[in-house]
């Protein structure tokens, strides 16, 4: 245990983890790894999860053109001023292994990058690869991500500056 | 004081270019101008300038103690009610200050006469810290300047002191607004100093701040801001849409929002009210107060929140001897005695001596064709020599 971990830090690579990727429950289910039970919980709490955690954009251009084509939604925020919040569509989940009997770590959802549609990148813009069913993935991408259901505006200070220094 | 011609060094562009100093000319006009300097001796900087500073500002701290607990004051200086309580909450909870400048007029033998005090967005700060220090050394190596002069700044070092002091824990957020290269070189130098202190910092632009749906301001990549250094006036941001949310936000505001009341031209008024015949001040009185009478033919009016030196009026012998336009004097004037600046060959002089966290750091010299320091004042270094 003891070599193959030094052995694993000398090769200086982010250590990796098991964790389950996957683009459906069904894809869970048919996969045999996993109880119907586990697949549809840790899907249940990664959808939880996605409107809250998206990347979050003001215009369905902008979500678009980072995402691709029909491949956004409306979230269910609004701004300040009224207008519409776009974000990307959840396209699979990640979850624990479940090998060794852990339960590992919590489900996140995942999303596919306009550039990149292949791999699967977590909200916080982690690429965990494309593979499905169990593989590894780098421990920093395993992290709980960040909320950004945050920005419901932006824009209400500058109104006073414009044409004027602000200093003195 | 004096104010003597001097030979400039011929590479000082290529070296504020090698600094970063890129606004050292506006509209190809100089702006840092040092073909000339100012010669004081060090009783003069001292007893005239640096002792004065230092017990305005403990003047100044007796009118904030004042004004957070009188809604007449608050009003007379234009601070909406909703805010008045968050004002003295920053009082009260001791919020500390980085900086600020007060505005003199000084000849070299009258007592230096305040002004006005630049309490809350200062710029001009750069140059007085940095890029005059480096004129006064290659200066003295060229011989352009005598030997073994020095200068009253220790801004750079004192900077460096304070910033750790402040009570930042996590990120300091830096923002001003996007449209003046001037306002963004001083935030790139508060920048500069907050990481040499250590702190973890990231510069933003006003205009960029957004609000998450619990009231939080969050940078462009919705970081929630926790701390915020705004070269932005206080006055701009109440009026401006996002003000309701300044005082359930949480951030800590450097500078903190008391200083809004020493920003406030009021400020020249309550200081003569609460200490009339000190040396250092000049009678001042809000515009529609009777007693303004008293200052007969010769005034300076001044709108409370005015920037730059625009809408003000010079009264001289009953005449209008000056007046600049502009977009301020909505919310009030004061009207304060005339003490003309400085002048040499039609250069007027505004002395303007800087506090780091309270205490007196160095001092700069504008210099303005008008009677009113303007935007189109030049910076003219200054060395002390006995």
């Amino acid at each position: 245990m003891m070599s193959a971990s030094a052995i694993a830090l000398s090769a200086c690579e982010e250590p990796q983890v098991d964790a389950a990727l996957f683009d459906s429950i069904q894809q869970c289910i048919d996969n045999k790894d996993f109880s119907a039970e586990i697949c549809e919980s840790n899907f249940v709490a990664a959808r939880e999860q996605h409107a809250q955690v998206a990347p979050k954009y003001r215009s369905q251009a902008d979500c678009e053109a980072d995402f691709g084509g029909e491949q956004c939604e409306t979230a269910p925020y609004r701004t300040e001023s009224g207008g519409s919040v776009f974000m990307p569509l959840m396209m699979g989940y990640m979850m624990g292994s479940m090998l060794g009997g852990r339960g590992g770590m919590a489900a996140q959802p995942l999303y596919r990058s306009a550039d990149d549609p292949k791999s699967f990148r977590t909200a916080d813009n982690k690429n965990v690869g494309g593979r499905t069913g169990v593989t590894k993935v780098a421990r920093s991408a395993t992290a709980r991500p960040s909320a950004k259901a945050s920005t419901v505006s932006r824009g209400g200070f500058g109104a006073r500056a414009r044409g004027f220094s602000a200093g003195g | 004081m004096q104010r003597i011609p001097v030979a400039e060094r011929a590479d000082w562009r290529e070296t504020a270019r090698e600094h970063g100093f890129d606004f050292h000319s506006i509209d190809n006009d100089p702006y840092w101008d040092e073909s000339a300097y100012y010669r004081f001796s060090l009783r003069q900087i001292e007893e005239d300038l640096e002792g004065p500073t230092e017990e305005l500002e403990n003047l100044c701290f007796a009118v904030v103690e004042r004004a957070v607990a009188d809604q007449e004051i608050l009003s007379r200086l234009g601070i909406p009610a909703s805010y008045w309580e968050y004002v003295a909450q920053s009082w009260h909870n001791k919020e500390r200050n980085l900086y600020g400048r007060l505005d003199f007029s000084y000849d070299g033998t009258a007592p230096a006469k305040l002004l006005e005090y630049n309490a809350d967005t200062p710029t001009t700060l750069y140059e007085s810290s940095i890029f005059q220090w480096v004129w006064l050394e290659q200066a003295m190596e060229r011989g352009l300047v005598p030997a073994g002069a020095d200068q009253f700044n220790s801004l750079h070092e004192r900077l460096l002191e304070a910033l750790p002091q402040l009570g930042v824990s996590g990120a300091l957020h830096i923002a001003c607004a996007s449209d003046s290269v001037e306002d963004r070189g001083t935030i790139e130098y508060i920048e500069d100093c907050a990481r040499q202190a250590g702190l973890n910092t990231h510069l933003l632009y006003m205009e960029d701040i957004g609000v998450d749906q619990d009231g939080r301001f969050i940078d462009l990549d919705d970081r929630i801001i926790t701390n915020l250094f705004k070269l932005y006036p206080w006055e701009w941001i109440l009026q401006e849409e996002y003000g309701q949310h300044v005082p359930a936000s949480g951030v800590h505001f450097i500078e903190p929002a008391w200083k809004m009341i020493l920003s406030n031209k009021g400020l020249m008024a309550l200081l003569w009210e609460m200490f009339e015949g000190h040396p250092n001040l000049l009678p001042c009185y809000f515009e529609d107060d009777p007693r303004a009478s008293a200052l007969g033919d010769d005034y300076v009016r001044k709108p409370l929140l005015s920037r730059e030196g625009s809408n003000i009026r010079v009264v001289q012998d009953g005449q209008v001897s000056f007046e600049n336009d502009g977009p301020y004097g909505a919310e009030g004037h004061v009207c304060q005695a005339l003490h003309p600046l400085s002048q040499v060959d039609g250069n007027h002089a505004m002395v303007g001596c800087w506090l780091v966290a309270s205490q007196p750091a160095g001092m700069c010299i504008r210099e303005d064709r008008s009677l009113v320091t303007t935007d189109d004042a030049r910076f003219i270094p200054h060395i002390i020599l006995d």
